[in-house]
């Protein structure tokens, strides 16, 4: 299914493809889609929000381009995982050639790496999303307070679930600039969450 | 007031609106022609390609055709103001004549109405891009850093050295800028003789 554009499919079917034993899409496009549906909650707020708070249309724009880029990603993240998956599976058979040895190792690395720049985005996205979140709950129309907080839920879920990732993808050892910039995501969304969430009680 | 006699800097012919660009192009000022084509060959471009997808020969043929075909026929437009839209439509009848050429399967009145849509939202783009370009530098910097190159909120406050809760609203505020700035313009209808 990782050559299919989960975009063009309906929910049903999307939801069904995560459910088979296929290892793509997986927890990368879950997590990429998770924080795109936590961006429209927050343009959903923000377009609600027009009278009580001058920067809500500017707000929904934001939140509009991180929908975007988040959804884009649930594709491109199922794309690098199964090259990066295949890549391991001929390294682990010994490859094709003899004394192409380093070569491939080299383009191992390529698509582990990228196979790791992905959620790190996706990680970056959910931070996003998170903030302008807690923005949308604090300033936004009171009644749709909820709504935000749930968005805020949803994008530091995703941004967790997308560093761990990285972290896994690589096996990256600590100190590793990517993965510190994951989890400083991580940590951004969830204390964007926790503060909303803790001011609505 | 600038006359044509005078010797003009292309920096400052770029701050020539279109029909006064228009009335120097007439008045055979080489400048002012280099400025037109560096205004406009995007926008030509970003027709010929995103809204007829013509192969590169063609779009090379269609290119240079329709900058021969302005200055031929500058002469003949009847509103100065109306460059732009002037050169949509020429533009737009090139690339058909160029499709026709081709023999291609699709009907025409289909990519007629398809290269319509598209020039549509490439004349949206570059309104929006020309208005950017009237913010102030400040805005125009996080515009360009979030929107075009997708730069987190955590990035952007780190390189321009502001409060990461900030950017959102800054961003925010400068988009109402943009849109004063776009409900502000009215594009006049035009057209020519040609």
């Amino acid at each position: 299914m990782a050559d299919e554009r989960y975009l063009d499919l309906s929910v049903t079917a999307f939801l069904d493809g995560l459910a088979t034993r296929e290892r793509a899409p997986g927890g990368g496009s879950a997590a990429a889609l998770t924080v795109a549906f936590a961006a429209g909650l927050v343009a959903m707020v923000a377009r609600s929000s027009r009278v009580v708070w001058d920067e809500a249309p500017g707000i929904a724009a934001q939140a509009l381009a991180l929908q975007d880029r988040a959804a884009a990603l649930a594709g491109s993240d199922a794309e690098a995982w199964d090259e990066a998956v295949s890549a391991l599976s001929a390294a682990g058979n010994g490859g094709s050639a003899e004394g192409n040895g380093a070569r491939r190792d080299f383009e191992l690395e390529q698509k582990l790496a990228r196979a790791a720049a992905i959620p790190l985005e996706i990680a970056e996205l959910g931070a996003d999303v998170a903030l302008l979140a807690a923005d949308a709950g604090e300033y936004g129309n009171p009644a749709y307070r909820a709504d935000a907080a749930a968005g805020a839920a949803l994008a530091a879920g995703g941004a967790r679930a997308a560093a761990h990732l990285v972290e896994v993808n690589l096996g990256m050892r600590a100190g590793d600039e990517r993965l510190e910039r994951a989890r400083a995501s991580e940590k951004a969304a969830a204390a964007a969450a926790e503060r909303l969430l803790a001011a609505i009680g | 007031m600038l006359r044509s006699d005078e010797p003009v800097a292309v920096s400052r012919l770029s701050t020539l609106t279109d029909a006064e660009l228009v009335e120097r192009c007439r008045g055979g000022e080489a400048d002012a022609w280099n400025e037109l084509v560096e205004r406009f060959s995007r926008y030509v471009y970003a027709i010929i390609a995103r809204g007829f997808r013509l192969g590169a020969e063609d779009a090379e043929d269609v290119f240079q055709e329709v900058f021969a075909r302005i200055y031929t026929h500058l002469d003949k437009l009847r509103d100065e103001s109306a460059l732009r839209p002037w050169i949509a439509q020429l533009t737009r009848r090139l690339c058909l004549d160029a499709v026709e050429r081709r023999g291609r399967e699709q009907p025409t009145g289909e990519v007629q109405e398809e290269g319509r849509d598209e020039v549509e939202e490439i004349d949206e783009a570059f309104a929006v891009r020309e208005a950017v370009t009237t913010l102030p530098e400040a805005c125009q910097e996080i515009l360009d850093r979030f929107f075009a190159r997708d730069q987190s909120y955590r990035t952007i406050s780190s390189e321009l050295d502001l409060p990461a809760g900030t950017v959102a609203s800054r961003i925010a505020r400068c988009l109402r800028k943009l849109r004063d700035e776009l409900e502000g313009r009215s594009e006049p209808a035009g057209g020519s003789r040609e």
